[in-house]
């Protein structure tokens, strides 16, 4: 049991969580601290082996160049088209739902609950073949509305999912006592519930945002013009035959990661707080 | 004059009737929305629900059963469509290769998941105990979720490039290997590189659950052991992990099923499936079927599977979150 003692010295130690945490953030820090240091360096210098860590000829030239030559702003104004469009209906359409799932059960409404979380199983590959041919029939293919009708599909249910765990969370006595005071049932959902709970619900929009962002297969598979690629796919411009440009799709990767981080980081403090109560509720 | 005279009742009448009924329906709605309230709380709930239903028939249900319908038929663009019975299951099922594709499945889900959750579980102990600071390092470790995946496979694809990518280099550099790291040379070390890729935008979202799991334990218990003796490893094993494990076990479920469906990472950082097909996995395997040999029947098949295969895993998430309700 000598080992045991030996042990807790350093658990206990003062500095130990520090330096645990600091590896792993330097771990969860280093493939974006790679990607911007490469950003700023020429293609040779992509391919020099041993590699360099900080740019030898520092050239803004890569930025400038997938901005201005490569077709990054119409990529960007295209994911941003189609997820805030996604995300504005999933969150709307997902608001009644939740609150009529958690305030008004009715008969079988369990039954739609326990629907609900089922299909967070159905793994979104296996929805692509059928929303492919769905697609083609309806003549949607090449379309942004084919990929805004796919991410509906994909964060639904999670959404509706969290926001009823909100609403569960809600404080009952408020809706009546509005209800008391005169205030329509709906009436109390815009002039009750959604103001107090708008942080709750600007983060979940923020992650389906965010899921939506992520996504590539969908639009990989339904869109085939340039001008209409989100940024996901468009980042396989940078994939020659021959040679991929590094440097290039680095430059890429920070435009693309930019509005994302900034959405999350934003919406962070709110996220973490509706994820944690969500998960509490587990 | 009888006839337009019938006619002009006729078109009198109708209208009308028409439009006391359109009223009574939006009296319906009115009060079902408005304060009369007519409608009992239960049916108010179900009118409530109806878009977000029909969202979810539509949405999900129909091409579900579209999936499964098709895997029923011959549909691989080349001969007519006809219904084939089994025959799309047999064909994936008789390939020689699928046990491998599915070893390799659970290999990477249960991989990534397990780093993650290692992972989550060693930040959020540790996060427990930093009072100053901590919300910077929380925020450098959650910061990956706002990476798109595919975008992740490329990076770490790079970083692991034995010649031009900086791990290598490192490991080469501190001395603990004499030759160059190469991972796509290598089965193991493949699946290994993208477990890793996958895990670090997987981390996040289990880190947060776990640690408000943690910062929801009762300060008090802890104070508790400490005066009876229990010493940190002790209160972690017996207080942290138990009152944290609900919460926990259902983000790993959670991270479970999306690893197990997950791609993106494997197709952007090894193509083709990577070394001796070391990297290739169900979804790999659904996606070729559908992308490039445009077998849409084998496709729908290896989808129905892929959705038996999640949904024992997810009917675990489900029991254990409608349980504690």
């Amino acid at each position: 049991m000598r080992l045991r003692p030996f042990l807790l010295k350093i658990i206990d130690h003062r500095v130990t969580p520090y330096v645990i945490v600091g590896v792993i953030a330097l771990f969860m820090a280093a493939p974006f601290l790679w990607m911007t240091l490469s950003a700023f360096k020429t293609l040779q210098e992509t391919f020099m082996s041993p590699p360099t860590y900080f740019p030898k000829d520092f050239t803004l030239e890569t930025m400038a160049f997938t901005w201005f030559q490569a077709p990054i702003p119409t990529y960007l104004k295209n994911s941003l088209i189609v997820c805030l469009t996604a995300t504005l209906i999933i969150v709307v359409a997902s608001i009644f739902t939740a609150y009529a799932l958690s305030q008004y059960p009715y008969r079988g409404s369990n039954i739609i609950l326990g629907l609900f979380l089922f299909t967070r199983t159905i793994p979104p590959l296996a929805m692509l073949l059928p929303y492919y041919l769905i697609m083609r029939k309806l003549g949607l293919l090449n379309t942004r509305l084919s990929v805004i009708l796919y991410l509906i599909y994909l964060s639904y249910p999670l959404v509706v999912w969290l926001l009823k765990g909100f609403f569960d969370a809600f404080p009952r006595d408020l809706i009546d006592a509005a209800i008391v005071d005169g205030c329509s049932r709906t009436g109390t959902i815009f002039r009750v519930v959604l103001p107090i709970t708008a942080g709750s619900v600007g983060a979940i929009s923020v992650v389906a945002f965010l899921w939506a962002w992520n996504e590539f297969f969908a639009p990989y598979l339904f869109i085939h013009y340039d001008e209409l690629k989100p940024i996901t796919v468009g980042l396989y411009y940078f994939v020659g035959d021959e040679v991929t440009y590094w440097n290039r799709m680095c430059a890429a990767g920070i435009y693309a990661v930019v509005p994302s981080l900034a959405f999350f980081l934003i919406a962070q403090r709110y996220i973490i707080k509706g994820l944690t109560e969500g998960a509490l509720k587990y | 004059m009888v006839k337009a005279g019938g006619s002009s009742v006729g078109e009198s009448t109708r209208p009308r009737s028409g439009a006391l009924q359109s009223v009574r329906g939006w009296a319906l709605v009115r009060s079902a929305l408005g304060k009369t309230g007519t409608l009992s709380n239960a049916n108010y709930g179900m009118l409530l629900s109806i878009p977000g239903l029909i969202l979810l028939l539509a949405w999900v249900l129909l091409p579900l059963f579209i999936v499964i319908g098709l895997s029923f038929y011959r549909y691989d663009n080349v001969s007519p469509v006809r219904f084939i019975g089994l025959l799309n299951y047999q064909e994936v099922f008789s390939n020689p290769d699928f046990p491998k594709i599915l070893l390799r499945t659970f290999e990477f889900s249960f991989g990534s998941t397990a780093l993650s959750l290692f992972t989550s579980v060693v930040v959020a102990a540790c996060l427990n105990r930093i009072g100053s600071g901590s919300a910077v390092f929380r925020s450098l470790v959650v910061m990956p979720w706002a990476v798109p995946l595919i975008l992740s496979g490329f990076l770490w694809a790079w970083m692991f490039h034995p010649s031009f990518g900086p791990i290598s280099d490192l490991l080469l550099r501190s001395g603990l290997r004499d030759t160059a790291l190469n991972i796509y040379e290598d089965p193991i070390s493949s699946m290994v590189g993208v477990i890793i890729a996958d895990a670090w935008r997987r981390i996040p979202f289990l880190a947060i659950i776990t640690l408000a799991a943690f910062q929801a334990i009762d300060q008090e218990l802890y104070d508790a052991a400490r005066v009876d003796g229990a010493d940190s490893i002790d209160t972690f094993m017996y207080i942290t992990l138990p009152l944290g494990s609900r919460p926990i076990l259902i983000g790993t479920l959670i991270t479970l099923m999306f690893t197990f469906r997950s791609i993106d990472v494997i197709y952007s950082m090894t193509p083709g499936g990577g070394y001796a097909k070391s990297t290739y996995v169900m979804g790999a395997y659904l996606f070729d079927n559908l992308y490039e040999f445009l077998n849409f029947g084998a496709a729908a098949a290896i989808s129905v599977i892929l959705i038996l295969l999640t949904f024992v895993i997810g009917s675990l998430f489900i029991y254990y979150t409608l349980k504690r309700q």
